[in-house]
């Protein structure tokens, strides 16, 4: 028998004091021990996001403490990180891949909740969290690029302001706010840094406790049979809806949490391979009289890029802007209740439209 | 201490049904408590929006096209077939020779703000962003998405020096 002082027994008079003081093991359960769906299929894109947002956090937080956001320093500061300070390249490098994988990752998971349809009553609200969170990652996007001050950063602000600019009624206003003054200037690259280091991840954090609050009300969709109108939501295998067979479940924690763990981990590898073999670039420094040739936009506002340069500047600036607007309201709009792939094939056929044209502009966009 | 409606309410005193009538019967004095409250709320917020969205709004820039006379250089260093962006106080100017002459133009793109630059061998003034296409001889646009030609800058050349005219 143990005697009172073996660390065994300190460790659990450790988590008992905590435990009285904080009710931590309650929370812990009432977190974790639920249970979901056995034929759930996420593909941990979600939890990969969310994964790469907490990167996010760490390495932005590390730069801001040499990055100077001033036309004069910024791009030299920028400079020094990478070919100065210690690990400098590595952690921006991190920075610059985790944000590109963040859009993808994103975007793979807005399109498995598509395609297994779990933007579905009652989940309206989840999905619409997620269109905020696509929004505010974009925002991220937009605002992270003027940073480093180099030719692209700063050419692809005064087309992606002019956008903003060219938005009806709003867009003058909109414009002057985002630039803070008629052109890209100091006050600009101040507006963006701030929007970046604090406006934007608290925005992002409220969005994402309401997303993961309500995915945690209601667990996880079940991609095989849509969730009954006006009965109880529950996550237990009691409740046999009449017609059906019991749900079949299993528990989230471990065995869901494991593989999510497994998934992160091999993202944290991917991010250092790529960091290293492929390390964030830096152009010239930003000069506002000279537009350098052939210039270009990130990859995922290529499709916006080239369709401004082939339909009417309104028509260019107002469909992303309807894009989204649809897609947000997209529960609301498919009132098929049905759930499953294979019966939804006019659902699915626009999405592939949708997916193709996009992919399609994009390709274009990269080598026109 | 006088027990008020609501002890008595939860005490079940007879008199409570009385008091609570009353204040159910008084809308008037309800009306009034809800809109004071509303206007409350409504200001409280105002007030504290006034200023952020104050304070958001940039102040009027002094900052602009430069008045008077800028010089571009001399027609030795722009011979026919060339041309250069200047800056005209804040703002960029494209000024090209052409066989029709010396002609100046905003350098702004009318599409979505690029800095166009003249190419020699397209004979054209072409905006790197998006491929819009100007006239160097009057600044039409000849082909890509810019909606409107660009805007032209009064260009004067005395002896051999070249000056922009602005103000």
């Amino acid at each position: 028998m143990a005697s009172p002082d073996t660390p065994i027994d300190s460790g659990h008079r450790l988590s008992d004091w905590f435990d009285e003081r904080l009710g931590a093991r309650d929370l812990f359960a009432a977190l974790v021990h639920v249970r979901i769906p056995a034929n759930a299929r996420t593909f941990y894109f979600g939890g990969v996001t969310l994964f790469l947002f907490g990167v996010q956090v760490v390495t932005g937080t590390l730069l801001v403490l040499y990055y100077k956001p001033t036309p004069d320093a910024a791009f030299d500061s920028v400079k020094y990180i990478t070919s100065v300070v210690e690990f400098g390249w590595l952690i921006r490098s991190v920075h610059h891949w985790a944000a590109n994988l963040m859009i993808v990752f994103l975007v793979l998971h807005l399109a498995r909740v598509f395609i297994q349809a779990a933007y579905k009553y009652p989940r309206e609200l989840i999905w619409l969290m997620g269109i905020g969170l696509l929004a505010v990652t974009i925002g991220f996007g937009f605002t992270g690029y003027l940073l480093p001050w180099d030719q692209r950063a700063y050419w692809a602000t005064v087309v992606g302001t002019e956008i903003a600019g060219g938005v009806p009624v709003v867009g003058p206003a909109l414009l002057d706010l985002l630039r803070g003054g008629a052109d890209v200037t100091d006050a600009t690259l101040g507006r963006f840094f701030g929007m970046h280091v604090l406006v934007l991840p608290l925005l992002l954090g409220a969005f994402l406790v309401a997303h993961l609050t309500i995915v945690h009300q209601l667990g996880l969709a079940n991609p095989r049979r849509p969730t009954p109108r006006k009965q109880a939501v529950t996550r237990t295998p009691t409740v046999v809806v009449p017609g059906t067979t019991p749900e079949r479940l299993k528990p989230f924690f471990p065995n869901y949490v494991l593989d999510e763990a497994i998934a992160w981990a091999a993202m944290l590898a991917l991010l250092v391979v790529l960091a290293s073999m492929l390390p964030a670039g830096l152009e010239a420094k930003a000069n506002p009289i000279e537009t350098p040739a052939h210039v270009k936009p990130e990859w995922y506002f290529l499709a916006a890029y080239q369709l401004l340069k082939i339909v009417p500047r309104d028509v260019g600036i107002m469909a992303p802007i309807v894009g989204i607007a649809i897609l947000g309201l997209l529960p609301f709009l498919d009132r098929n209740p049905e759930v499953r792939a294979r019966k939804r094939p006019l659902a699915l056929l626009l999405g592939l439209v949708v997916a193709v044209s996009v992919a399609g502009l994009s390709v274009w966009g990269y080598y026109s | 201490m006088q027990p008020t409606s609501v002890d008595r309410a939860t005490s079940g005193d007879p008199a409570t049904t009385e008091d609570l009538s009353r204040g159910i019967a008084s809308p008037g004095r309800r009306r009034f408590l809800r809109a004071a409250l509303s206007f409350s709320v409504v200001s409280t917020i105002a007030m504290i929006l006034t200023p952020i969205v104050g304070f958001l709004i940039p102040p009027k820039s002094s900052g602009g096209a430069g008045v008077g006379r800028i010089p571009v250089g001399t027609t030795a260093d722009l011979p026919v077939g060339n041309g250069t962006v200047v800056a005209m106080g804040s703002k960029p100017v494209i000024v090209v020779n052409t066989t029709a002459g010396i002609k100046a133009y905003s350098a702004v793109c009318t599409h979505l703000g690029c800095i166009v630059a003249f190419d020699p061998t397209a004979d054209a003034i072409i905006c790197p962003c998006h491929d819009g296409r100007f006239s160097p001889t009057n600044g039409s646009v000849i082909s890509g998405p810019p909606p409107q030609p660009l805007p032209p800058i009064a260009v004067a050349v005395e002896k051999d020096q070249i000056f922009l005219v602005s103000g």
